[in-house]
């Protein structure tokens, strides 16, 4: 019993706790998103890495999600917070080719 | 004195159907001559130009260069009215290769210096320059 107590409290404290947001790393690698769709929750973020040795732009005109990272170079990265639910899609300034969508999860 | 008649009136029917080929043939010359759009001309340069503007600026500028592409609602200020554009050649050539940053404009006009070649550079400017209403 004393132990069960302790434990318990633990349990109960780390479900109240809201869940960690999860960083999704996407590579930008021969003029291409290393993946074509991707799922994620509510409150992740994505990060895009330049794997390429020249520029690459990372934007979206989604209603859920409409952003412009800029345009950044070899080894740099960028993120973005998917912060509502729905369908994302994402593309290259620079590249049009370069589509990636995403589904985020409630 | 009929026979010589009539072969006359061959002959002269004769010549004009010469003459007809003839002009028709310079005309066919003339004009294969100067092609409709010369292979290194101004108007072929635009058409390239065109054709990369519309794979690689169109989504900011818009299709009518007129600075309203579907991604201009993203950006404050909006992109550049490439119509009325005020800029010359050289100015458009710094911008377009080494993006806005680099010329103190707005950030997010990507530096195309890698992307595109001279070529494609000088052609898209020859096209905006076709375009400009400033200029006519």
């Amino acid at each position: 019993m004393r132990t069960f107590v302790p434990s318990a409290a633990l349990l109960a404290l780390l479900l109240a706790l809201p869940a960690q947001a999860a960083e999704h790393v996407v590579s930008q690698k021969a003029k291409n998103f290393s993946i074509k769709r991707l799922a994620v929750q509510q409150g992740d973020s994505v990060k895009f890495i330049n794997d390429d040795p020249f520029a690459h732009n990372v934007f979206s005109l989604s209603d859920v999600k409409s952003f412009d990272l800029g345009s950044y170079g070899q080894g740099l990265a960028k993120s973005v917070v998917m912060d509502k639910p729905g369908t994302v899609e994402v593309e290259c300034a620079v590249h049009p080719d370069m589509k990636l969508m995403i589904e985020v999860k409630k | 004195m009929k026979r010589l008649l009539l072969a006359a009136g061959w002959l002269v029917l004769a010549c004009q159907a010469q003459a007809q080929i003839s002009t028709a043939y310079a005309q066919v010359l003339t004009a294969t001559s100067q092609p409709v759009m010369a292979r290194d001309g101004p108007d072929a340069a635009n058409f390239r130009g065109s054709l990369v503007f519309l794979n690689y600026c169109v989504t900011c500028h818009g299709p009518m260069a007129d600075g309203k592409g579907r991604a201009a609602k993203l950006y404050t200020p909006p992109p550049a009215n490439l119509r009325e554009s005020d800029k010359n050649a050289a100015y458009m050539r710094l911008i377009i290769r080494g993006g806005g940053k680099a010329m103190a404009r707005s950030e997010y006009m990507p530096p195309w210096g890698e992307e595109l070649t001279e070529e494609q550079i000088g052609d898209v400017i020859a096209y905006l320059q076709s375009v400009n209403t400033r200029r006519k």
